[in-house]
């Protein structure tokens, strides 16, 4: 069972990637019309997201793009670096966010 | 655009010859299944939520029988394509409000660094504005034949 609070915050950043690039994809010939609507989306699902975490998300979000990072072969996909095998054995259970050591990214394990 | 290698992204586990789907939603989960049956996507739901918005920014579906339901995702850790084929036609709310025949799924991480993904989606495109490419893929049979269509782009 996933941690909520993290599969929102994944949720998000899918959000935001996808707002941040509507303007690039519509260049390469896709139609683009409901920008707003997904911004209201994006804001709705931010509002359920508590208020110390999504600070969080925002902060690291401006200082690195990406304030979440998928996790495989434990590798941080942000960063490249291996993360210890304890905490890899939590992640995966994904009861807690965890945060890459040398990145500060927020870890989410994809395998 | 001819510079990204497409067969690179595409994988015998990522393609469907015929494809069972009749609606929008069915096709995109139909596809998607298969990059969950893979592992390659850890959360279904969390990617058919990202792919259905994608589709509400504006649809995927490009007109002259082809789709490209495409976006970023942390739960995934790589970038691939999966292909499908409808002989039927498949309503797909495209620009050009024609059934798509032709889908393409492409799902990518999120990473920044080596950023393959919109180059990719631009070489895609590209090929497929070619009406040979298209009338070789209505009639791909199997992965060695999908390949052939994008080799030497």
């Amino acid at each position: 069972m996933e941690n909520k609070e993290l599969e929102m915050i994944v949720h998000l950043q899918d959000l935001d990637l996808m707002i941040d690039e509507a303007h690039d994809v519509e260049k390469l010939g896709f139609a683009i019309s409901g920008c707003e609507e997904l911004k209201a989306a994006r804001q709705e699902l931010a509002a359920k997201i508590s208020k110390p975490l999504l600070y969080r998300y925002e902060r690291l979000r401006g200082k690195l793009k990406r304030a979440v990072v998928p996790v495989k072969n434990d590798i941080c996909l942000g960063c490249f670096l291996r993360q210890p095998t304890a905490v890899g054995a939590q992640g995966r259970e994904g009861n807690e966010i965890f945060v890459c050591e040398n990145c500060g990214r927020m870890l989410y394990w994809i395998d | 655009m001819s510079s990204v290698n497409l067969t690179n992204y595409f994988h015998s586990s990522l393609f469907i010859p015929e494809m069972k789907a009749t609606t929008k939603d069915e096709a995109l989960e139909e596809l998607l299944n298969l990059f969950v049956r893979e592992k390659l996507v850890k959360n279904k739901r969390l990617v058919l939520a990202m792919l259905k918005q994608r589709e509400k920014l504006g649809s995927t579906g490009i007109g002259k029988g082809v789709a490209i339901p495409h976006g970023r995702t942390t739960a995934a850790g790589d970038v691939m394509i999966a292909f499908g084929k409808s002989s039927k036609g498949i309503p797909f709310d495209a620009i050009d409000q024609q059934p798509v025949h032709l889908l393409f799924m492409v799902i990518a991480h999120p990473q920044e660094k080596s950023n393959e993904y919109l180059p990719l989606l631009g070489s895609l495109v590209t090929t497929l504005k070619d009406d040979s490419k298209r009338e070789q893929l209505m009639h791909v049979a199997n992965f060695e034949d999908l390949l052939a269509v994008f080799q030497g782009e």
